[in-house]
C-alpha cells in the first residue's frame, strides 16, 4: 500500500515539475485593426497584426536592417530594376504554393488604378514609382521603377504577399475579413471590436533566414484583444488575462515594474516631438530668437520628470537610429542666460509673450515645454485644441498667424525621406513652419535620386548641419515605446518598427 | 391607444428623423478635419493618392451632391462604404449592434430590479437607515463618473481578488454559434451552459458600471412615488379591510408607484445608449459606442451618421414606449 502511494504521488510530482509546453499566448493591444487586407488600409496597428498572418518579400532586422524574408535573394541590377528570388517550398496556409506570380498580383494590386474592386489601394504610395512587376520564371520577379529611388528596398517591407488565387477568389470585400498568407499564424476568427484569434500555420517555411530562430512559430494559439482604456489593458496584465501589452501609460510603469510577475520592455520609437515656429512672421522669423527659443527649454528635465526618462533629445528631427543620422550635430544645450542674450540681440531686451497651440493629449507636456522656456524671457501660454483642428489651422503657414505648435512626426522606414523631406522642404505636405531654404531644398532633391548610399547620407548629414543652424523648430525628443509583459513571455523584443510579430515568441509555465 | 392613433405617431416620427438626418450629414460635414489626411498620417502618400483616395471616398463631390447621395444610400440601407474599413457601414454597424444591445438590457435589468427593490425599501422604512443609506448611495451613484467606477470595479474584482475578468465579452476556447449574437442566448442555445456563465462573468462588471447610475435615479423616483402612493386613502382603506402588508405594499401601492419609474426606465434607456460609449471603452466591450467614438476621431463621415441615425431611431422610439406604457399602467391617460 505504501508503495502504491509512494508510485502515486511521485507520478503526481513528476507530472506537476514537468514543464508543459505553454500553448495560448495573448495580448491585449490598444486598438482595432481595422481590415484583414494588407492593401487596403493605412493603419500602423493593422500592419502591425498583419504581419503574423502575411510575410513579405523582404523584412526588417531588430536594427533595422533590410533582409530577404520569402525572397532568397534581394538584388538591385540598375538604377531602376531589383530582382527577387523566392524560396522554393513556401506555402500559403492552405497549402497552394506561393509563386512569382502572387507577388506580381500583390503588387499590381497596388500599383495600378482602381485595381481593387474599383477603388485604388491607399497603400499606393509606399511602393513609390514601381511601374511594373515582371515574372522572370515561377520563382524569380524583377520590380522595373519608372525613375530611380533609393529607397525602395525599405519601404518594401510594408506590403505583404497575398495569394492571387485565393483574392480572385474571394474578392475585395472577402479580403476584408479572411486571411491567406505565408505567416507564422494562420487565421482562426476575428471577432471584430474584440479579439482577433490565430494558429500556428504548420507548414510555415520558418521565416527570414537572416533572422533566427528559422521555423514554425512557439505557441499554439495567439489571441490578440482589443482593449482601448490603458488602465484597463494594465490592470488586465496585471491580473494575469494577457502576456504582453502596447503603450503602456507611464503612471503605470512603477506598478508594473514592482509586480513579481510582470515587467517593462522598451525600445527607440520612430516618432520625433518637436515644436513648429513660425518661420513667417515675428518673432520666429529672425533665426536669433528660434535659437533662443531652442536653448530655452529644459529637454533633459521634461524627459526625466514628464516622459519617466523614456526618452532621448533630439538635436534635429533625425532619430539616432536612422539612417543619414547627422551624430556630429548634439541637441541645443539649456542654457537661458544664452537664450536671453540672443532675444537682446534680435531686439527683445524684455523676452517675448507667445502662444504654443497643442493637442489635448499632449497638454501635459506642452505646458511643461512653457513654463521651462519662461527663465529666458519667453511667456509662453498654452491653448489646447482638438488635433485635426489644429491641422487645419496650421497647415497653410501662408494663411495664419499662429506662433507655435507642439506636434510629432512618425517614420517607421527611419530613413530622412519619410521626415525630413514631408517636415521642412518648401511647401511639402507636413512643412506648417513655413521654414523654406533653397540649400536644404536642393540636397534634399539630390538625396532623392543619389543611389550610392553613403553620398546620400552625406547629403542628408549637410542638411541636417543647415536645419540645425537655422533652427526652423524647436527639437524636442524621441520617446520609447513601451511595452508591459509577463515574465512567462520569452523571446519577444518590441521592434522599433512598432509592429507585434510573434514568430519567436512563447510563454513559459 | 387605437391602431389607427398609434399609425399617426408612427408617421408623426418621420418628419423628426428626417430633420436628424439633415443635422447628422451637415453637423458631420462641418467638422474640422479631413478624413484623407487623417488616414494618411505622416507615411508617404503623393498628391495623386489623395485624389484618388477622395474619389473613393465620395469627397471630390460638392457637400450637396454628398447629401443627396447620403440619403439615396441611407435608403438603401446600405449607408455607403465606411472610409476606414473599407466594407459598407450596415455590415461594420450590425456587427457591432449585438454587444451593446445585450449590454444595455444587462444594465437595465440591473437598474430595474435594484433600483424598485432599494426604492420600496426606503419609502417603506422612510427615515429609517436603509432609506438614508440608500438616498446617500443613490446620490453617489448620480454623481460618480461611470469611467472612474469601472475602473475601481476592476482593480477590485480583477486585480485584486481575481474573481472576474477585467474585460472582454466571453473566453476564447472556441466559436459561439451566431443565431441572435446575445451570447448569453447564443451559448444556452448551442447548450454550453460553461459558455453561458463565462459570458455571464464578462457581463457582470461592465453592466453594473453601466446601470448604477439609471438604478439611482430609480430608486429615488420609485422612493418619492411610493413614499405618495402609501399616503393615498386608497391604502388606508385596504388596511382598513384588514389585507397583508405585503399585499397592499405590492399590490395597491407599487403598481401606482412604477407609472413614474416605468416611464423614467424608457427614456433613461435612451441615456444607457450614449453610456455604452464611455463603458464599452473601459471595458473593451465590443460594441457599438466604441466603434463610433472611434469614427469620430478618425472623421468617418458614413460610418458615424449611420450611426447616430440609429441611435436617433432607437431614442424616439424609446420615448414613444414610454408614452404607451404610461397609457398602459394608467388608463386614465389618454394618447
Amino acid at each position: 500500500m505504501r508503495h502504491a502511494l509512494m508510485i502515486v504521488s511521485v507520478t503526481l510530482i513528476g507530472a506537476l515539475g514537468t514543464p508543459v509546453a505553454a500553448a495560448e499566448l495573448r495580448i491585449g493591444y490598444s486598438s482595432d485593426i481595422t481590415t484583414l487586407d494588407p492593401a487596403n488600409h493605412r493603419s500602423r496597428v493593422t500592419e502591425g497584426v498583419i504581419h503574423n498572418m502575411y510575410d513579405a518579400v523582404v523584412t526588417r532586422t531588430d536594427d533595422m536592417k533590410v533582409v530577404p524574408e520569402i525572397a532568397q535573394s534581394f538584388t538591385q541590377i540598375d538604377a531602376t530594376t531589383y530582382e527577387a528570388k523566392i524560396r522554393p517550398g513556401i506555402k500559403f496556409h492552405d497549402g497552394s504554393a506561393l509563386t512569382a506570380e502572387d507577388v506580381k498580383y500583390t503588387f499590381d494590386r497596388l500599383t495600378k488604378d482602381n485595381a481593387m474592386g474599383g477603388q485604388t489601394s491607399p497603400r499606393k504610395s509606399l511602393v513609390g514609382p514601381l511601374a511594373e512587376t515582371i515574372v522572370v520564371d515561377p520563382l524569380t520577379v524583377r520590380f522595373k521603377l519608372a525613375n530611380p529611388w533609393p529607397i525602395f528596398s525599405a519601404y518594401l517591407p510594408f506590403n505583404q504577399v497575398v495569394s492571387k488565387a485565393f483574392t480572385e477568389k474571394a474578392g475585395n470585400a472577402g479580403m476584408a475579413t479572411q486571411a491567406m498568407g505565408s505567416g507564422p499564424y494562420k487565421l482562426v476568427e476575428w471577432r471584430r471590436g474584440d479579439a482577433l484569434i490565430m494558429e500556428r500555420f504548420a507548414g510555415y517555411y520558418g521565416g527570414a533566414a537572416d533572422i533566427p530562430p528559422v521555423g514554425p512559430a512557439k505557441v499554439d494559439r495567439v489571441i490578440v484583444r482589443v482593449i482601448p482604456e490603458p488602465a484597463s489593458r494594465v490592470a488586465a496584465l496585471l491580473a494575469g488575462e494577457v502576456d504582453l501589452i502596447d503603450e503602456l501609460p507611464h503612471h503605470a510603469i512603477k506598478q508594473v515594474e514592482a509586480n513579481a510577475r510582470t515587467q517593462v520592455l522598451r525600445t527607440n520609437g520612430t516618432r520625433s516631438f518637436f515644436i513648429d515656429l513660425n518661420n513667417k512672421k515675428p518673432p520666429f522669423n529672425d533665426a536669433k530668437v528660434r535659437q533662443a527659443a531652442n536653448h530655452a527649454v529644459n529637454r533633459q528635465l521634461i524627459i526625466d520628470r514628464i516622459l519617466n526618462g523614456l526618452a532621448v533629445p533630439l538635436a534635429t528631427l533625425i532619430s539616432p537610429d536612422s539612417y543619414g543620422y547627422n551624430a556630429a550635430l548634439k541637441p541645443y544645450a539649456h542654457d537661458p542666460a544664452r537664450a536671453k542674450a540672443l532675444l537682446a540681440e534680435a531686439g527683445h531686451p524684455n523676452g517675448v509673450e507667445v502662444t504654443i497651440d497643442v493637442d489635448n493629449a499632449f497638454k501635459e507636456q506642452a505646458e511643461a515645454v512653457a513654463a521651462s522656456m519662461a527663465p529666458a524671457g519667453f511667456k509662453v501660454s498654452v491653448r489646447l485644441w482638438e488635433r485635426t483642428a489644429l491641422t487645419d489651422m496650421w497647415k497653410d503657414p501662408d494663411k495664419h498667424d499662429r506662433q507655435m505648435q507642439f506636434r510629432s512626426w512618425g517614420d517607421g522606414a527611419l530613413d530622412p525621406v519619410g521626415i525630413f523631406v514631408p517636415v521642412l522642404k518648401s511647401k511639402d505636405r507636413g512643412n506648417f513652419s513655413g521654414y523654406s531654404n533653397a540649400e536644404v531644398d536642393k540636397l534634399l532633391t539630390a538625396a532623392d535620386t543619389e543611389m550610392d548610399v553613403a553620398k546620400r547620407s552625406k547629403l542628408y548629414e549637410d542638411a541636417q548641419a543647415i536645419i540645425h543652424r537655422e533652427a526652423p523648430l524647436i527639437y524636442l525628443w524621441l520617446p520609447q515605446d513601451v511595452y508591459g509583459a509577463s515574465k512567462r513571455l520569452q523571446g519577444w523584443k518590441p521592434s522599433p518598427r512598432g509592429i507585434i510579430k510573434l514568430h519567436d515568441a512563447s510563454v513559459q509555465g | 391607444m387605437s391602431p389607427l392613433r398609434l399609425a399617426e405617431r408612427l408617421l408623426q416620427l418621420i418628419p423628426v428623423l428626417l430633420g436628424i438626418t439633415v443635422i447628422v450629414f451637415f453637423m458631420m460635414s462641418l467638422t474640422p478635419g479631413d478624413p484623407v489626411e487623417l488616414m494618411l498620417g505622416d507615411a508617404r502618400a503623393t498628391p495623386e493618392l489623395r485624389e484618388s483616395l477622395r474619389r473613393d471616398m465620395g469627397l471630390d463631390k460638392p457637400v450637396h451632391e454628398r447629401f443627396v447621395l447620403f440619403l439615396g444610400n441611407a435608403a438603401s440601407g446600405e449607408f455607403g462604404m465606411s472610409f476606414h474599413h473599407r466594407r459598407p457601414v450596415s455590415q461594420v454597424i450590425w456587427e457591432r449592434v449585438p454587444a451593446t444591445v445585450e449590454l444595455t438590457l444587462a444594465s437595465m435589468t440591473i437598474a430595474l430590479v435594484a433600483g424598485i427593490l432599494l426604492g420600496v425599501l426606503a419609502a417603506v422604512r422612510r427615515d429609517g437607515w436603509i432609506d438614508r443609506v440608500a438616498t446617500v448611495t443613490s446620490l453617489v451613484g448620480v454623481s460618480m463618473p461611470g469611467f472612474w467606477f469601472g475602473i475601481l470595479l476592476i482593480l477590485l474584482f480583477a486585480v485584486t481578488l481575481g474573481i472576474l475578468p477585467a474585460s472582454g465579452r466571453i473566453d476564447y476556447a472556441g466559436e459561439v454559434p451566431f443565431v441572435t449574437g446575445l451570447l448569453l442566448v447564443d451559448t444556452l442555445l448551442a447548450g454550453r451552459l460553461d459558455s453561458f456563465l463565462d459570458a455571464l462573468r464578462h457581463l457582470i462588471l461592465p453592466a453594473t458600471t453601466l446601470g448604477l447610475a439609471m438604478a439611482a435615479l430609480l430608486m429615488r423616483v420609485t422612493r418619492s412615488a411610493m413614499i405618495e402612493a402609501l399616503a393615498q386613502d386608497y391604502v388606508t382603506f385596504a388596511e382598513a379591510k384588514g389585507l397583508s402588508r405585503a399585499r397592499i405594499l405590492f399590490r395597491h401601492a407599487l403598481k401606482n408607484a412604477l407609472i413614474p419609474t416605468v416611464t423614467a426606465a424608457a427614456i433613461e434607456t435612451g441615456t444607457l445608449l450614449g453610456g455604452n460609449m464611455i463603458v464599452e471603452t473601459v471595458f473593451g466591450w465590443p460594441g457599438l459606442g466604441r466603434l463610433v467614438v472611434e469614427g469620430i476621431f478618425t472623421r468617418n463621415y458614413p460610418l458615424v451618421q449611420a450611426a447616430v441615425l440609429l441611435y436617433a431611431i432607437t431614442y424616439v422610439l424609446l420615448n414613444l414606449c414610454a408614452d404607451l406604457l404610461y397609457a398602459t399602467f394608467n388608463p386614465r391617460v389618454r394618447l
